[in-house]
């Protein structure tokens, strides 16, 4: 049921719950795991702080000032808080309930909303127009810098950020998706099916991880059905506060899964994973709840898949390396997914794990966050650096494109040798040549 | 309203970043851990030095402001809540650990030291500091002091007092005050330092601790004892201690604090247990294998449900980080958690149990109880909602009650939170008038303008400084 009454100073639509913010007993145990509230020293820029905020416009002893759209931006959505808080206080979604209150109160410019539109409703939500518009592949390399560009502009930032934009990018080959076929078939004794969530991100900057989750998979006895007609998770609206487009989304994909026969329906992108997880609460009044329940008992990050059905380790091949793993917000945090990916890394043969110090420390990426706030991104980009170079291994494992495309970017910025790797692409490394 | 030249000339002294005055600085500032508390200061610095603060200060006085030092804000009686506005000192910039002595086993630390950082620094050296409250992530040495916080180790190891050697500090005159040192032994006149510690940030700015370091034990055991009942635990609890063994650790949760812990830590607590008893022996190796025997046998006389030893380091860890978690993770429950601090003689225990679960009954609340059993201290939790009010009167009555036992007992209101704002009424009932009488006097000697944490420990018969001061506001853009 939608409520009618504005909750204190919100509007109404996609206002934080009064539970969720009275939930707060302000004890402060989330204080020192949270990276704004490190790199400022600043209580409103800490989780205690933030949900204090959002209480006293809930209590309508502030109203929604600039401030606090600055704060809903400012915070990484990183859920570090989600994990450190004993009582059950999500103070990074409380922010990105937020955001899309920031919208509401402040809207854009005239050009901003084109923008914007022209980004997050046109551009992300189609996968066609994405790939076709972008190809052929030199044109697209520069493109994508544009596509980047353009995101920057939509987002208010100036010229500054366009030279890191371009250098976080990768070398782009040709995306994933128009390659990869509908059904790849299970190799050696079948043991499922499964659907695999093919992220917009992943299959135009990363289609080398994907290629090696549908190998992987397929090695292990799934029979992968990747469906053409997936859209974009829904991530980057929800975090740009566009919760509308989202939802739009996250219907068009429930319906398109739950129409596959598939036992699983896996990502290797702990962003979508995270917001696949979502939908049930992101849809709550737009979808029978039998649905979302049957969709959300389907959803798996990669790693949780295969630990959960335990990787098959015969015919593997020896991966002569020493690794190192940096956890993913939206996987550890975000999905509570932490002790899975170091199983399977320590499951490939030869591979040596060697722990880093705040393994779970985000790396200052988060979406866009990382080009709006260069500067306070960098430093914590340089504590997680700091880490990983201690550690002394050959390769630092992720397994999110966010986190990907920053340490990849700052592994080189900073002159380190190690590679930076999916724990898709290490696993890959391990398989049999198909 | 502070001045816009006073905001100016602060900042020229600390520097930008460390004055805040924007609205939702002060919002977020004009808190503690402590329910109900809340009221907003009209500007809020952030000292690096000695010398800012004391400038600082020196710009409060002519703006006619008083002052609330503040440390990380986990405060459970309020003693940070800047009651009468004014100037919050906030002395989590001043974080450098400035010395550990290996030789005379000190460390020096800045008051804005965080807890669990002083205690990682010395480990790092081979030495303990065992103070370890359970906000020790983030709470600050000169909260602690302030506090005289305990810990889940007091029992064996004493609390914040027992370590502090020396203080450094600015009165409020501006004048400093430097009090013990290094030697282990000192009865050089009055003792200053005892009087600052516990004091709430009435009597003076802590800027420097020196603090007591011992050698770390070199062995200890875990041990988890479930309970039918709440009282036999604390039959068991009064037993280990006529046995004349000291556990370093024994601390207390009943079933509604298991289950919340269990919700969120889920490492396999027992729901449907009515207590449990984590119970830590460490110190040398033979010392150790016998009272950890003898804590056992104890266990088996009085018939606990199950005993269990912890495995390795890492489980005893993950069983003393679960326990730190209880009074946040209580909070899952309600909106709001009130919380007390009742402390009585240990071997009043099971009879403290009865009487919490009498008035629960009688008040129709709901209760989560845990605590430093050990120390006979412990944090009854009423799970209410503050918006019914009928609920939280009950809440009150349960607690008024409760504590005129606890006294009757020759216990205690406050075994380690404070007085602060929301226990004056009590404070006064356990020392009566001519105690009260004698700290405003204490208070005068040092704080002859009343411009230290005004409001706090006792009333000055002004009504604005009553317990439940919520400032309404309202800002516009
Ligand atoms: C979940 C939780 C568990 C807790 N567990 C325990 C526990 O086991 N044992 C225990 O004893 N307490 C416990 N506490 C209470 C609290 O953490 C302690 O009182 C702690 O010492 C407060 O430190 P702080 O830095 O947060 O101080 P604040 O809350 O900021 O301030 C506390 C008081 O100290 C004064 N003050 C702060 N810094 C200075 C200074 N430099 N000079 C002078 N005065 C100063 C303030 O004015 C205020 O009166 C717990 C709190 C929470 C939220
Ligand atoms: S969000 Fe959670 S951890 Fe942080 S202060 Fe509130 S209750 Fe404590
Ligand atoms: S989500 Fe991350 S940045 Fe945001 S408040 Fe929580 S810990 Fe801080």
């Amino acid at each position: 049921m939608s409520p009618t009454e504005p909750l204190g100073n919100f509007k109404v639509e996609d206002a934080p719950h009064y539970d969720d913010v009275l939930q707060c007993m302000r004890c402060g145990f989330c204080l020192p795991t949270c990276p704004t509230y490190a790199l400022t020293g600043r209580e409103r820029s800490s989780p205690r702080g933030r949900v204090a905020l959002a209480r006293a416009v809930a209590e309508k002893k502030l109203e929604f000032t600039p401030t606090i759209k600055e704060e809903a931006f400012f915070c990484l959505d990183c859920r570090a808080c989600t994990s450190a808080c004993p009582s059950g206080v999500r103070a990074g979604e409380v922010m990105e309930v937020c955001r899309s209150q920031a919208h509401a109160f402040y809207p854009l410019g005239k050009m901003g909303k084109a923008f914007r539109e022209f980004i997050l409703r046109k551009m992300v939500p189609s996968p066609e127009l994405l790939e076709t518009s972008m190809l052929p592949t030199r044109l697209y390399q520069r493109l994508g810098i544009q596509w980047l560009v353009r995101h920057l502009k939509v987002l208010k930032l100036g010229p500054e950020w366009m030279q890191k934009a371009e250098g976080m990018l990768p070398r782009l080959e040709k995306p994933l998706r128009p390659q990869l076929p509908e059904v790849v078939a299970a190799r050696g004794e079948k043991r499922g099916r499964v659907g695999f969530f093919l992220g917009c991100v992943m299959t135009l900057m990363y289609p080398n991880v994907s290629r090696n989750t549908v190998r992987v998979l397929s090695h292990q006895g799934f029979d992968v059905v990747t469906p053409k007609d997936t859209k974009c998770c829904g991530a980057p609206h929800l975090s740009e506060g566009d919760r509308e487009t989202a939802r739009q989304l996250a219907l068009f994909n429930l319906d398109l899964f739950l129409a596959q026969d598939v036992d699983y329906i896996v990502t290797d992108c702990a962003g979508c994973g995270a917001a696949l997880k979502e939908y049930e609460e992101l849809l709550e009044e737009r979808a029978e709840h039998d649905k979302l329940a049957r969709f959300r008992a389907k959803i798996r990050d990669i790693s949780e898949f295969l630990a959960e059905v335990g990787l098959r380790t015969e015919g593997l091949r020896e991966v002569r390396a020493s690794v190192t793993y940096h956890e993913p917000c939206h996987l550890c945090h975000a999905q509570g997914i932490s002790a899975q990916p170091r199983q399977i890394i320590r499951q490939i043969p030869g591979v040596e794990l060697r722990e880093m110090a705040e393994a779970s420390w985000c790396c200052g990426s988060a979406a866009t966050w990382g080009l709006k706030y260069a500067e306070d991104s960098r430093k914590v980009l340089d504590r997680k650096l700091d880490n990983a170079r201690a550690t002394g291994v050959d390769i630092l494992v992720t397994a999110n494109p966010g986190c990907h495309l920053q340490l990849a970017w700052g592994v080189r910025e900073a002159g380190l040798s190690q590679e930076v790797l999916h724990l898709m692409e290490l696993l890959g490394r391990a398989l049999p040549p198909d | 309203m502070i001045s816009k030249t006073a905001i100016d000339h602060l900042a020229e002294k600390l520097g930008r970043d460390n004055v805040l005055h924007e609205k939702e600085d002060l919002l977020t500032l004009g808190y503690d851990s402590t329910p109900g508390v809340h009221h907003l200061p009209e500007v809020v610095v952030y000292p690096t030095t000695t010398e800012q603060l004391i400038a600082a200060m020196e710009i409060a006085e002519r703006e006619g402001l008083p002052l609330t030092p503040r440390g990380s804000g986990t405060g459970l009686s309020g003693g940070s809540v800047p009651v009468k506005g004014g100037m919050v000192l906030c002395l989590t910039r001043m974080n450098r650990i400035l010395e550990i002595d290996e030789e005379n086993l000190t460390a020096t630390a800045e008051a804005g030291v965080v807890t669990l950082d002083l205690f990682n620094a010395v480990a790092a050296k081979g030495l303990f500091y065992p103070p370890d409250p359970g906000s020790q992530k983030i709470s600050t040495l000169g909260g602690n002091v302030a506090e005289n916080a305990g810990g889940l180790r007091g029992l064996k190891y004493g609390v914040t007092r027992d370590y502090v050697m020396a203080l450094k500090g600015v009165l409020a005159d501006r004048g400093l005050i430097a009090t013990g040192g290094k030697s282990v032994k000192d009865v050089a006149g009055y003792g200053f330092k005892d009087l600052l510690v516990g004091s709430e940030g009435t009597l003076g700015i802590v800027t420097e601790i020196t603090v007591k370091l011992i050698p770390p034990p070199q062995d200890k055991r875990t041990i988890l004892a479930y309970f039918n009942d709440t009282r036999t635990a604390g039959e068991a609890v009064s037993r280990i201690i006529a046995a004349k063994i000291i556990p370093s650790t024994m601390e207390i949760m009943d079933r509604a604090t298991i289950n919340c812990v269990e919700d969120y830590v889920k490492i396999g607590l027992p729901r449907q247990m009515a207590a449990l008893l984590l119970i830590e022996v460490d110190g040398h190796p033979a010392p150790v294998a016998e009272e950890a025997e003898g804590v056992r046998r104890i266990l088996e006389q009085v018939k606990a449900a199950e005993i269990h030893v912890a495995r390795d380091a890492a489980q005893a860890a993950s069983l003393a980080a679960a326990r730190r978690t209880a009074l946040s993770a209580l909070a899952r429950v309600s909106p709001t958690t009130l919380l007390e601090d009742a402390t009585v003689p240990r071997s009043r225990l099971a009879e403290t149990f009865d009487e919490i679960e009498r008035l629960t009954e009688k008040y129709r609340l709901k209760v989560g109880t845990f605590g430093h059993a050990g120390d006979g201290n412990l944090h009854p939790t009423v799970l209410c909602d503050e918006r019914d009010h009928d609920e939280m009167e009950r809440a009150h009555a349960f607690y008024n009650e409760l504590y005129g036992q606890v006294l009757a007992w020759g216990g205690t209101v406050s075994g380690e939170h404070g007085i602060g704002l929301a226990k004056k009424e009590y404070l006064a009932r356990q020392i009566g008038p001519g105690g009260v009488q004698v700290m405003k006097r204490i208070k005068q000697t040092f704080d002859p303008q009343g411009i230290l944490n005004p409001g706090k420990i006792f009333d000055e018969g002004d009504p604005c400084t009553q317990a439940h001061v919520e400032e309404g506001f309202r800002v516009s853009h």
